[in-house]
């Protein structure tokens, strides 16, 4: 198996909301059995609380399972969102989705 | 509006109008079957008739001929002279029945009549004259006359023939009227039973849709009742814990304001609170409970509880916010963004922690507004998180603001929400409004459509010599 199978890639865009909570929960299932998770938010512009909690709790649920997890934000309006609720403190996050790769390949080599 | 007839009754009466058109047709078939049929059988009987005249006319001429050769007696020639006056007359109204009848076999048995009575007549003429009785022309005589009862009799038997077959069409025809009959009287009951069923089952459907009709009416209703009944308590939760009175210090002001969301389904769990510790000390919090109605305002209430009960055990923020999330990630609460802070009005100093909430404003006299460090997980996620305390040093007329994120998400673009949070501070403070909250909630939400709940707390520090001032005025004023 080389690196790029062993890591998953969930991709999420636009302006997370409520009324996305399902389509979000689905996305994040995806990665359920996988060894090292990249969660690409790059085309993300917002999230308000509810769309928080379930990152939020898939970063944590993660982290509790020993998987690695890196995610990628580049627009600045989702970035402030996201230092301020914590998960730039909490979870690995990049704004360059190569080195966030880089990252998860090393994580799961050693 | 015009009312359309229902389509079963439509169905029904196309049905009986095809019916009708159907009957009467099959009636005047068979009017018209039985009409020729005893025509026919009235022109049989009277040629039949005539058919019998003839064989009387023949038999005067053969008398009449037998006759006179005998008795050579003139008189006896009478039935002759009748008979063969009569006789083509009689053959030629056979001839005319046949003809209308249609009845082509009989044809050529009445030409040959015609004609084997002609050779007949021609044969038994000289033998009157001649009164000699031949042998061979009596013999030849015979064989004629046989021949030409054979010819009558078999045009009888054609006739005959022909009057069966019209009587077994009559009776063709009649057991079809019956039958006509019959179907109409079934086609009729079928038709009605049929209008019958489609009225019941048109009556039952509509019964069924009104019965739908009124079930769904009475779940909007019971839903609706429910709805408002939630949103009801909810806002009285809401409004009971935002308006909260605040404490007056002598070196603070504290102002609060409170927005509601104008969508119903957008009340949530928005609070603030300011907790005198002591004469210098004001425990702070504000926080914004995900989710919206009951659920949230109740996890809003326990969060509220929590936070107050452990900042008079320990106020260090960070701590509050530590023990306050151990116990909600326990109770499996909703996730809840919070900052607890300590205000120290001697010494003007701001200790606070924050939990996955917006950061907080501070504007310093002569300084622009700025956003204090935040960046640690909401309150409810994670049991191990740990809260730092942050610490910051402000200066007499510096204004301290904490809000919820409905203040800067109203237009999800969150820096634009900050830029216009941090635009309305200064202005608030440059104006030095009496309510700096109510002031900044005023100068954003002109601007911009309110989308969710949003809470604003307010804290100016004060001048010492400004304060005394202001107290003295006001012990002044009471006097």
């Amino acid at each position: 198996m080389n690196q790029s199978d062993s890591i998953k890639t969930l991709r999420l865009s636009g302006e997370l909301e409520i009324s996305r909570k399902d389509e979000i929960r689905a996305t994040l299932r995806r990665g359920g059995d996988d060894r090292a998770i990249l969660l690409d938010l790059s085309e993300v512009t917002y999230a308000d609380s509810v769309a928080l909690t379930e990152l939020l709790r898939f970063c944590v649920d993660a982290q509790r399972s020993e998987v690695p997890v890196a995610l990628v934000v580049q627009t600045p309006q989702f970035a402030r969102i996201v230092q301020y609720a914590g998960l730039a403190n909490a979870f690995r996050t990049f704004d360059d989705r190569d080195a966030a790769f880089t990252y998860l390949a090393e994580s799961v080599e050693s | 509006m015009t009312r359309r007839p229902p389509a079963a009754l439509l169905a029904t009466l196309g049905f009986l109008l095809l019916l009708v058109i159907l009957l009467v047709a099959g009636a005047l078939l068979v009017r018209s079957i039985l009409t020729e049929s005893f025509a026919n059988a009235e022109r049989i009987r009277a040629a039949r008739i005539v058919l019998s005249n003839v064989l009387r006319a023949q038999l005067d001429e053969e008398t009449g001929v037998r006759g006179y050769a005998v008795a050579h007696d003139p008189l006896l020639l009478e039935p002759y002279y009748q008979g063969r006056a009569s006789l083509p007359m009689l053959l030629s109204r056979v001839k005319s029945v046949s003809q209308t009848l249609q009845l082509n076999e009989a044809m050529p048995l009445i030409s040959d009549a015609v004609e084997t009575n002609r050779r007949w007549l021609r044969q038994d003429l000289p033998l009157l004259y001649s009164r000699k009785r031949g042998h061979v022309l009596e013999l030849r005589g015979k064989v004629l006359i046989d021949r030409f009862r054979a010819d009558v009799h078999g045009i009888d038997i054609a006739l005959a023939r022909r009057e069966v077959l019209g009587d077994v069409r009559a009776q063709r025809a009649i057991v079809w009227a019956n039958f006509f009959a019959l179907a109409a009287v079934l086609a009729v009951a079928a038709a009605a039973a049929l209008y019958t069923v489609q009225e019941y089952r048109l009556g039952m459907r509509l019964e069924r849709e009104r019965d739908n009709a009124e079930r769904q009416r009475r779940r909007s209703a019971e839903m609706r009742a429910a709805y408002e009944a939630e949103k009801r308590i909810a806002d009285t939760l809401q409004e009971a814990f935002a308006a909260r009175s605040l404490p007056e210090l002598p070196t603070l002001r504290l102002s609060a304001a409170y927005v509601a969301a104008t969508e119903e389904a957008k009340v949530g769990g928005d609070w603030y609170d300011a907790l005198p510790l002591s004469q210098d000390r004001v425990m702070l919090a504000i926080g914004d409970v995900t989710g919206h109605g009951i659920e949230a305002a109740v996890a809003m209430n326990k969060a509220r509880q929590m936070l107050i009960g452990c900042a008079l055990v320990d106020p260090t923020p960070g701590h509050v916010l530590a023990r306050v999330n151990a116990e909600l990630v326990a109770e499996r609460s909703p996730m809840i963004t919070a900052v607890a802070g300590l205000v120290d009005a001697r010494t003007r100093e701001f200790r606070y922690a924050s939990a996955g909430h917006p950061a907080p404003v501070l504007l310093e006299p002569g300084r622009p507004a700025r956003f204090l460090e935040v960046g640690s997980l909401p309150l409810g996620v994670n049991a191990d998180t740990q809260y730092a305390t942050h610490r910051v040093a402000s200066a007499p007329g510096a204004l301290l603001v904490l809000y919820t994120d409905g203040m800067i998400e109203h237009s999800h673009d969150v820096l634009q929400g900050e830029t216009i949070l941090l635009e309305a501070v200064e202005s608030a403070a440059e104006r030095a409004v009496e309510d700096p909250a109510k002031a900044i909630r005023d100068a954003i939400f002109s601007r911009y459509q309110i989308s969710d709940d949003a809470a604003i707390l307010a804290i100016r520090f004060l001048d010492a010599a400004v304060a005394a001032a202001s107290e003295k005025d006001a012990l002044v004023g009471t006097a």
